[in-house]
């Protein structure tokens, strides 16, 4: 090491030429290329692709907060809120955060326990989760709770408890054409009806909040990147359905499905016949769209008999699909007699039958095809001969047979399409279904009708109830095949219309001299008190017309061997200038109800209650018959102080009848109150200067009395008698089967019994 | 031993050359990245620091660490400036030995980070035995030019010698491992050996024989496999490495032009690994954009063609070789990083001089400097032209200096 000691002497040499050129080599190099291309690459990152890594970088970077668009309301026709969203808070903790401040996560847990009324020992255990920064306690909880929870996060100035804004979707009629509204998930998504079919107009746009995070996925510090993209409010969606017909609707069906011991479910359609808007649509059981998921009380106490919590849980799970499942509109079957009306336009239409057209009925009747005696007519006896409308009347399936046969399969298969049975409706619902026909090999077949035949009166072919109420609208309406639409107008939040529905015409089926002799003949069907089939459908003072269905449900037979009916009725009103049509459909009636299982004795007055409810809340004008107003239930009027004479006089034009009791000669007192209702004929006591006794009256048992029998049974107690829906068809007929004070009640003079009656007869329990 | 002046004065190179005063656009350079350095390492940082359990959320924790090594740094550059070119020259085969017996010592007494056994650590301060070794080649690499001499164009004084050097420091290396200060090591044995006169068929000859153990290496190292994939397409790697690269290319991406402004990094929120370290020059690219990472890039340029500058007006010979190898060293160490982080080139830890944190790896890249501004003492006439024969009268040591 010597010579480190000194410098050596060649140190002193200057360096040469080729030192220096080498190194200058080095500054170019080193100095200069390679800075040229560092230069280079930085241009090419953080110029060139600069939105590329910026994009990238942004997105791992910021956190976004959707800001709930306002999903759009739902209303009724009418502008009655069916749907419409509401703020609510999310609360959520961050159990890093609670660490990181060193929070109390007891504290936290049984505060929050408290306020939310979440399990102390769930909060516990979230809390326990110190690596995440996200754990949701209460979902969609109030606006006064989570002014408590805020309080609370404020008084301890918590950074590890967080509340987040969200929306929660309020249904103000819960279950009220709840198959139409729908409902939404948590995520306010819909999951059905409206709701899911006009989601992506309802939704909007959600807006954000954007805000930088860093890795940890908390908010970056001192650094205020915030940004704000307004959220679009999604639109609000305006139905056709109208809440107080689908409410009479609901109510009817309810009503029908308990009386009748309805098992499977029932479904009712009303829509405007000129412009095929759907007033309304129930499909039962139903569900409360704010808690779609709970299941009626009844079937909830069934499914927990079951011990098997796997069993409960599918038991449940079935029940929910039940109840969301669409039975208008999602469901095929087989119509039945309802499809008459439909083989006798297309033969009308077509001009191989008139009006005056004679069809013999012998009570069966063979096809080209039929291997044994041939079709039976539901009335084995045969109903003789028979005009174009009384075989309608009648429903008798052998003069339906030679109808078709008039028809040709050929030319039944072109109306089948016509009239939309071949198509979808396009109903603004998802899940809606199609239908099933022969194939044309199969039903053109000339050498074997049996399918012509079967369905000429509505058998051997599935399609859904909506399809039917088209088609009849179609028939009574001039003939014009409507789309069927529930989405009436879109508008935004200001108001401005998007979209809007109009009335539109698929195609003329029927000339308007077809569509009015249909009128007539279904009107026929209900108005005949002898031998109508639909007449329980009658509503005193306005002009129904409608045909009955009584069918096996096919598909069930086929698999368990069981025969199960599903009845059914459909009307429309006013039968000279139609406005509305309703169907309903009741699956598989209790056969022990003590009503006949039959479109006419189950179908029809269910659909004879909905018009009477729904035809004066529509503005149609009453105009009863001389008969109707010589039957149907009257106003008592008031006679007090009036003289006797006087008060008689009044009653008498009234059709109502007196009994006087005292000697004046004005009156005092009167049986039964003012303003009261009471049958046509009623026996009014007068009270002159006598007063009544204090006694009460036993209410006898009214059951299978008609109502004049009934009358003046009670008359003799002076209790008083009225119908229920001030509906009264054919009085001398009908049997009470129900009464609104139970036999062997105690009840004072002069009260009034409401019942319910219905005719009983061959043609109305025929099922057909 | 004396350091007092007059011992000093003696180890001048060359009697009769003046020490004049120091190069004052190669100072201001260094301070002014260092200035800047120093500033992009308290923004690059205080997330980290402000985040991490280790610094105790004090978000100035690695800023106000590194502000004192810079300016203790500064005080050891100015020191290393005053002692003459000789007293350098004297100690390299000391120095040299220390290095290697350090980098010894630390496969024993080292710190075990990642896998590797790099560092010493005496209480909070740490340090790499391998940047001394950095500076030791070069010292004694350019004393062994100056004695050879003629023979450099000779396999057996100008090829082997220099050989054994490097492989002494590359296997000792090796064994921590330590890909990037290896590299570092080849890269400047190379330019010491360029530079000395070695000819030029054996660069290419070890350029093969280099590339040849680098493809060995690659095949038998699996973590530098790993680091090729993450080069080729850092975004199908899902690795570490992968994610580094990405997380760069974001951050740098995300400046544009004019760069989200001093401070406002967003990759720096604990998304770019080492982003005060190694990843530094990302943030700085993310924050002073084009412009700002550009004018950074060419202040860097400056110095080292100042370097050169320096070194092509030395008159003694050892001076040359020894301002070449620091500012090489120095330019090495900018481009590897830059490329680095830029994914020019597969990643390897390598700090940007006067930017990434770390305290005695600056203290070293300061003295370095020293060295250089020492040897722009013995520069007469500090102009862009050659005069070799001005030949001034020797002054007094002290009226010498800045």
């Amino acid at each position: 090491m010597a010579d480190h000691n000194t410098p050596t002497p060649g140190g002193n040499r200057p360096p040469n030429k080729m030192m220096l050129s080498r190194t200058f080599v080095l500054l170019i190099v080193c100095g200069v290329a390679a800075f040229i291309v560092l230069l280079g690459q930085l241009y090419q990152i953080q110029i060139r692709k600069h939105d590329l890594y910026e994009a990238a970088a942004i997105e791992q970077q910021v956190r976004e907060t959707a800001l709930d668009s306002g999903r759009g309301t739902i209303y009724d026709r009418n502008h009655k809120i069916l749907a419409m969203s509401a703020t609510v808070d999310t609360i959520y903790i961050s159990p890093a955060e609670i660490i990181m401040y060193q929070e109390d996560p007891v504290l936290i847990s049984k505060t929050l326990s408290q306020i939310l009324g979440v399990e102390y020992a769930r909060i516990m255990e979230m809390t326990s989760d110190t690596k995440s920064w996200y754990k949701t306690v209460a979902r969609k909880v109030e606006q006064d709770v989570s002014d408590r929870v805020r309080e609370f996060k404020n008084e301890y100035n918590l950074k590890g408890v967080k509340i987040e804004t969200d929306s929660k979707r309020y249904y103000p009629y819960s279950s009220l054409a709840s198959h139409v509204v729908g409902f939404v998930g948590f995520e306010n998504n819909g999951l059905a009806g409206v709701e899911l079919s006009m989601n992506s107009q309802l939704t909007g746009t959600a807006g954000r909040v954007v805000r930088a995070k860093n890795a940890y996925g908390t908010d970056m510090l001192y650094t205020k990147y915030e940004d704000f993209y307004d959220a679009e409010d999604g639109y609000n969606v305006t139905l056709t359905i109208d809440t107080t017909v689908q409410y009479y609707l609901e109510k009817n069906l309810r009503q029908a499905v308990e009386d009748y011991g309805v098992r499977n479910g029932a479904a009712a359609i009303a829509m405007d016949v000129n412009t095929g808007e759907l007033l309304g649509l129930v499909s039962l059981d139903n569900f409360d769209s704010n808690h779609y998921q709970s299941v009626s009380e009844k079937v909830q106490a069934q499914i927990e008999e079951t011990e098997d919590e796997t069993v409960r849980s599918t038991l449940l799970s079935n029940a929910q699909h039940n109840q969301w499942h669409n039975k208008a509109v999602e469901d095929m079957y087989e119509p039945g007699s309802t499809f008459k009306p439909i083989t006798i336009a297309m033969a009308l239409e077509e001009g191989v039958v008139t009006k005056d057209s004679q069809f013999y009925c012998g009570g069966v009747f063979a096809v080209p095809g039929d291997t044994d005696e041939g079709r039976h007519c539901w009335k084995r006896a045969g109903h003789g001969m028979q005009t174009l409308q009384q075989s309608l009347q009648h429903s008798c399936n052998v003069a339906l047979i030679q109808i078709a046969q008039l028809v040709g399969a050929e030319k039944f298969y072109e109306y089948v399409d016509a009239f939309g049975f071949n198509s979808k409706t396009g109903i603004e619902l998802s899940g809606e279904a199609g239908s099933l026909w022969w194939s044309d090999s199969v039903f053109l077949d000339p050498y074997n009708q049996t399918q012509l035949a079967a369905a000429s009166f509505g058998q051997t072919f599935n399609i859904t109830p909506l399809q039917l109420v088209r088609a009849m609208s179609c028939v009574v309406n001039g003939g014009y095949l409507m789309q069927p639409y529930l989405v009436k107008e879109v508008t935004d939040a200001a108001g401005n219309t998007i979209t809007k529905n109009e009335p539109t015409v698929v195609r003329q089926v029927l000339s308007e001299e077809t569509s009015a002799t249909m009128r007539e003949m279904l009107e026929s069907v209900v108005g005949d008190m002898v031998e109508g089939t639909g007449k329980n459908a009658y509503v005193a003072g306005y002009r129904v017309g409608g045909k009955t269905g009584t069918s096996t449900n096919t598909v069930k037979e086929a698999s368990t061997g069981q025969k199960e009916y599903i009845v059914s009725f459909i009307g429309v009103a006013p039968a000279n200038d139609p406005k509305i049509c309703i169907l309903v459909l009741l699956d598989n009636p209790d056969a022990n109800c003590g009503t006949a299982v039959s479109g006419g004795a189950m179908g029809a007055p269910t659909v004879g209650n909905m018009m009477s409810d729904i035809l004066p809340y529509l503005g149609v004008e009453a105009d009863y018959s001389d008969h109707d107003l010589k039957t149907m239930d009257r106003s008592v009027p008031n006679l007090v102080n009036l003289s006797v004479a006087q008060a008689q006089q009044i009653l008498k034009a009234q059709n109502l009848s007196s009994r006087v009791i005292g000697q004046g000669d004005t009156v005092t007192m009167q049986l039964p109150s003012p303003n009261l209702t009471v049958a046509a004929q009623s026996q009014v006591v007068l009270f002159a200067g006598g007063e009544p006794s204090e006694e009460l009256e036993e209410v006898p048992d009214l059951s299978y009395l008609t109502y004049d029998v009934a009358r003046q049974r009670l008359g003799y107690l002076a209790l008083f008698i009225s119908s229920e829906n001030n509906y009264i068809s054919n009085p001398a007929r009908a049997v009470i089967t129900k009464q609104s004070i139970e036999p062997g009640t105690m009840v004072e003079h002069g009260t009034v019994i409401k019942v319910s009656m219905t005719t009983n007869d061959e043609s109305t329990n025929a099922r057909t | 031993m004396d350091y007092s002046e007059n011992r000093i004065a003696d180890y001048t190179a060359d009697p009769t050359i003046s020490r004049g005063s120091i190069d004052v656009p190669f100072l201001l350079l260094t301070l002014l990245l260092l200035t800047v350095g120093v500033v992009m390492v308290l923004s690059a940082s205080f997330a980290r620091a402000y985040y991490s359990e280790s610094t105790h959320h004090s978000a100035t924790y690695f800023f106000s660490r590194q502000l004192f090594f810079a300016i203790s740094g500064v005080a050891i550059m100015i020191v290393a400036s005053r002692f003459p070119i000789g007293f350098y020259r004297r100690f390299s085969g000391v120095i040299l030995l220390f290095a290697l017996v350090m980098l010894l010592l630390v496969l024993v007494g080292g710190v075990k980070a990642n896998g590797a056994r790099r560092w010493f650590s005496i209480g909070s301060i740490t340090f790499q035995p391998s940047e001394i070794a950095k500076i030791g080649v070069i010292l004694f690499d350019a004393q062994l030019i100056c004695r050879f001499k003629g023979k450099m164009g000779t396999f057996k004084y100008g090829v082997l010698p220099f050989g054994i050097v490097a492989a002494l420091v590359i296997g000792l290396l090796i064994l921590e491992p330590h890909l990037s200060a290896s590299i570092i090591i080849i890269l400047i044995t190379a330019t010491m050996m360029f530079i000395g006169g070695t000819r030029l068929l054996w660069f290419l000859f070890g350029g093969g024989v280099v590339a040849m153990g680098g493809l060995l290496a690659v095949s038998l190292l699996h973590y530098s496999s790993e680091r090729i994939t993450a080069w080729r397409d850092p975004f199908a790697d899902t690795s570490d490495t992968g994610y580094q690269i990405i997380q760069s290319l974001y951050a740098i991406g995300s400046g544009g032009l004019s760069g989200l402004g001093l401070g406002n990094s967003r990759q720096k929120y604990l998304y770019l690994p080492e982003e005060h370290n190694d990843f530094i020059f990302s943030v700085v690219c993310e924050e002073l954009g084009f412009i700002g990472a550009g004018l950074i890039l060419i202040l860097f340029a400056l110095l080292i063609c100042r370097g050169f500058w320096l070194a092509m007006h030395c008159r003694d010979r050892y001076s040359f070789l020894v301002c070449s190898g620091v500012t090489a060293l120095l330019a090495f160490q900018v481009i590897l990083n830059v490329a680095v982080v830029t994914n020019l080139i597969p990643c390897t830890g390598i700090s940007l001089p006067f930017f990434s944190y770390g305290g005695t790896a600056l203290w070293l890249q300061l003295a370095e400097m020293g060295v250089i501004l020492s040897i722009s003492r013995e520069i007469p006439e500090k102009k862009f032209f050659r005069e070799r024969s001005a030949v001034k009268p020797k002054q007094a040591p002290k009226e010498a200096g800045i």
